[in-house]
């Protein structure tokens, strides 16, 4: 004890090691490369010298025995490692890494991880009681995750440290100009004392002049100085809000940190079945709380392996139906706002429902001859622990792995969804809550409220003048790239004081695109970037979907994070209602659009239409009055200046016959005069608009108004 | 040796005693007294119960968070926690547009911050100044979160109970069944 733990050390190369030996082993089993036998090979050499050194010989002796299967393959360009060489090294690295995690904390970690797996032996039911024999290969990769998920918090702390330690001395960095600023201070207290020294000796003697011109370029100087030092404390503040983000953040882990054993489960299924399998994985960097990933790991190790047992079919099957021979397993992780999502998708025979029915009917979880849907099914197979497997060679149920996953999201407060595709496959869904989690952010402001979007969400920024911020807002759409971008002012969606009369004022677009769908949000301005750590919103604090959770700032006030979905959704939904107010239930009446102009007909028919209206053109006042009496309508909207009759004397007849009386009219003119406005209210048009001002917004409000 | 014992022991219980009496000074008053927060919200003057809180902080910022709930006015920082604030005013069915100045921290869990315009005192008041309404139990559910009257100097004044207000939030915010209603 005197030496102060003499494996300190040892633990944490020895955990880097078997990480990259874990690693490697698989590379090597799924794309055999020339220098994955050579970098294995020094690996292993490593870690042989390390625990010869600290006298581990279990450690060093499995090692050389590692060393002595792999060195015949060293010199071979494309490494053919057979099946039962590459078994043996697997069964190698399991054994290291049990000495290696045997030699960190001895009880406390492994209680984390064995409840999922605990929970296997007792749910099988009689039946899957004779596969005990073939039950236990798959066993052993079960310690494989502990040291795994225990190991993720120090690899991730290593990695990130380094930037942490950037972070701190550029805040270290930005003291310089302070302490530039603290001497200048000082030179000009030197400089205020010699004037006053001089103001009290001369009297009146000393020329006012001077004096003035003194007291002016203090005064100069000190206003620079004050500058200077605010610029120099927002720039340390903004160091440190990223070097707290960081510093945050290193409680969090990589998703990545649970591939490893994924993929390792999802190998020694492969060969425990004789299939050939695949793994997949995207998502890595997605970063969580240690304990969340800890269990979500736990779940999905049945999952996978579910995946290759059940549903990847045998090679002859897979050929017959026509896919490759090498089954796809993929892990895909992902931040969805405040949830984390969980994907395993599988390119195999998808559930078998007619097998579930079976297993229902039996037992007595459904009416034989009940006509249970395809989704029915699945939920049983989530909620009553109905497995598919059809035979008894089976390693576990299908429904056991489900069990684990659904308890799991429930201690998690999340979900389990199945999407299955007979004949294609299957995706199971873990869906669980983020209670910390690190992003960066972009920080905006609008409508004097300070917030965050998720950095990952923004696809860019784009300047908008005053006019076209006005213009955008107005329409709630932005011609961006060739494209119309659904358009959402932050301001609206925070619910902030907007100041309705203020001038218009130039902003900035923030293209978000998020749920396969891009969006623009209005903001007023982009106040930078930061890292920082979003944490859930508090109970007692209901809030709108756009908010995501709420970070807290430098000053240790709360910042509300966004969420890129709820943006979305919402600017996508604004947009639709501003293009057709309310999709009433009622079917609305026709409009009567009355224009001598193609190009106006057009246009107000688009917008119409496009607003959810039907709409019916007549081409001059005689034709307009034609059509107002062969249909009813909801509206006319005339022109005035056609040839024939002109719209005062259109709406006029209408207002005169007892059959069109009723229907409200709209006149759209150029002409902008007051003389003409009082003589469409006379006539009886019950607004007017003129074209110079055209403004879709509030034609489309009169006409909301007017109609049915 | 027997007798400086005895002295000895009857010191140190002396001793204790003595120090007793400063560690408990508000005990025998606790049975008579009541503290108060005299406060005005919206306006109009209330008294809290001093005991029902944890806390009462000034110009505290809030971050505004925007939700169904009117009356939340939004999240305010303690201590890295993040604690949801409501507007009393509103909660007492009397909202006006000036932003609450003062916030009380009310007892309990989930973490809630209720906030006011104006702190006129802390009193300590006999609870025989206490007026208790008739019915005041069936009266409940109506009256929200208001139980009883306190007679002070300037006038009786409602006390707002911090739990009933608790539990109307708790209500309003979907956390627990729905108990009081917002009072009309």
């Amino acid at each position: 004890m005197g030496d102060r733990d003499p494996l300190r050390y040892f633990r944490i190369e020895a955990r880097e090691l078997v990480d990259q030996i874990s690693a490697g082993v698989l590379d090597l089993d799924q794309q055999p490369g020339p220098d994955q036998v050579s970098r294995l090979l020094r690996f292993a050499h490593t870690l042989k010298g390390a625990a010869r050194v600290v006298k581990q010989t279990d450690i060093a002796d499995r090692a050389h025995e590692f060393e002595e299967v792999l060195v015949p393959h060293r010199d071979e360009t494309t490494p053919a490692v057979p099946a039962d060489q590459m078994r043996e090294l697997l069964r190698l690295n399991d054994e290291i890494s049990g000495f290696v995690a045997a030699l960190s904390a001895p009880a406390p970690p492994v209680a984390t991880e064995p409840p999922p797996v605990a929970t296997e032996p007792p749910p099988p039911e009689p039946a899957p009681e004779p596969a005990a024999p073939a039950a236990p290969p798959p066993e052993p990769a079960a310690p494989a995750p502990d040291p795994g998920g225990e190991r993720a918090p120090e690899r991730a702390a290593t990695a990130d440290l380094d930037e942490l330690l950037d972070a701190i001395g550029e805040a270290s960095s930005r003291i310089a100009p302070l302490r530039d600023g603290g001497r200048t201070l000082a030179r000009l207290h030197r400089n205020v004392e010699t004037l006053a020294d001089r103001l009290r000796v001369g009297r009146t003697t000393v020329s006012d002049a001077s004096a003035r011109t003194a007291v002016r370029r203090l005064s100069g100087d000190l206003g620079a100085l004050g500058r200077r030092l605010t610029d120099a404390i927002d720039q340390v503040e903004r160091e440190l809000d990223e070097v707290r983000g960081r510093a945050e953040g290193l409680r969090l882990v990589p998703a990545g940190s649970i591939f490893t054993a994924l993929r390792r489960a999802v190998r020694d299924a492969a060969d425990a079945e004789g299939k050939r399998v695949r793994f997949q994985a995207t998502g890595a960097d997605v970063r969580m709380g240690p304990h969340l990933l800890n269990l979500i790991s736990g779940a999905f190790l049945h999952v996978v392996r579910n995946a290759v047992v059940h549903g990847i079919e045998p090679e002859p099957r897979r050929l017959a139906a026509g896919k490759p021979a090498e089954g796809t397993v993929s892990v895909h992780v992902e931040r969805r706002g405040r949830y984390a999502e969980f994907r395993c998708t599988d390119d195999g025979r998808g559930f078998d429902l007619a097998a579930l029915r079976r297993t229902a009917e039996e037992r007595g979880l459904l009416t034989p001859g009940a006509d249970a849907g395809p989704q029915a099914l699945i939920d049983l197979v989530l909620h009553g622990g109905i497995s598919t497997a059809p035979g008894v060679t089976e390693v576990a149920g299908r429904g056991i792995g489900m069990d684990v996953a659904r308890d799991v999201a429930l201690q998690l407060g999340g979900e389990v969804a199945i999407a299955n595709r007979p004949g294609h496959g299957a995706t199971v869904r873990l869906i669980v809550p983020l209670t910390l989690l690190s992003m960066n952010g972009l920080i905006v402001e609008a409508g004097h409220t300070t917030a965050t979007m998720p950095l990952d969400a923004v696809r860019r920024c784009v300047r908008l003048a005053a006019d076209e911020m006005a213009a955008a807002t107005a329409t709630a759409r932005l011609a961006h790239e060739g494209e119309v971008l659904p358009f959402l002012p932050l301001a609206g969606a925070l619910q902030a004081a907007v100041d309705e009369d203020a001038e218009p004022r130039s902003g900035v677009a923030v293209v978000l695109a998020a749920d396969r769908d891009t969006v623009a949000i209005g903001v007023d301005r982009l106040a930078g970037i930061t890292t920082l750590v979003a944490r859930p919103l508090p109970d007692l604090a209901p809030a709108a979907p756009v908010i995501a959770s709420v970070s807290i700032d430098l000053d240790g006030n709360p910042r509300l994070v966004l969420d890129a979905h709820g943006l979305v959704a919402e600017a996508r939904q604004e947009s639709t209602t501003a293009r057709s107010d309310t999709v009433s239930t009622r079917p609305r009446m026709p409009i009567l659009v009355v224009d001598d102009s193609l190009t106006t007909r057009m246009l107000e028919r688009s917008i119409l239409e496009s607003a959810g209206y039907e709409v019916d053109l007549a081409a001059s006042g005689e034709e307009g009055l034609e059509r107002a009496r062969s249909r009813e309508y909801g509206l006319y909207l005339s022109d005035i200046d056609m040839p024939g009759i002109d719209g005062f004397t259109f709406v006029a007849r209408t207002k005169a016959d007892p059959q069109l009386a009723h229907v409200p009219a709209i006149l759209v003119s150029s002409r902008a005069s007051a003389e003409d406005k009082r003589k469409g209210t006379e006539v009886g048009a019950s607004a007017y608009v003129i074209k110079g001002e055209f403004n879709q917004e509030e034609l489309l409000a009169h006409i909301r108004r007017l109609i049915l | 040796m027997t007798r400086a014992g005895t002295v000895g022991s009857r010191l140190r219980r002396l001793r204790t005693d003595f120090d007793q009496s400063f560690a408990e000074p508000a005990r025998s008053h606790d049975e008579e007294h009541l503290e108060l927060l005299t406060i005005r919200a919206g306006g109009r003057p209330y008294a809290i119960r001093l005991s029902q809180t944890s806390g009462v902080h000034p110009d505290r910022p809030v971050t505004p968070l925007p939700g169904p709930q009117p009356a939340l006015l939004g999240l305010a920082g303690f201590a890295g926690a993040v604690v949801p604030v409501y507007d009393l005013a509103a909660l007492l069915g009397h909202p006006v547009a000036e932003v609450p100045r003062w916030l009380v921290l009310a007892a309990g869990t989930p973490p809630l911050g209720l906030a006011f315009h104006d702190l006129d005192g802390h009193v300590r008041s006999a609870t025989s100044d206490i007026i208790r309404e008739s019915g005041d139990e069936a009266g409940d559910r109506r009256r929200g979160s208001l139980r009883g009257l306190v007679d002070l100097p300037g006038g009786s004044r409602p006390i707002i109970d911090i739990p009933a207000t608790r539990a109307m939030v708790h209500a309003l915010a979907g956390h627990a069944q729905a108990g009081d209603e917002e009072p009309s």
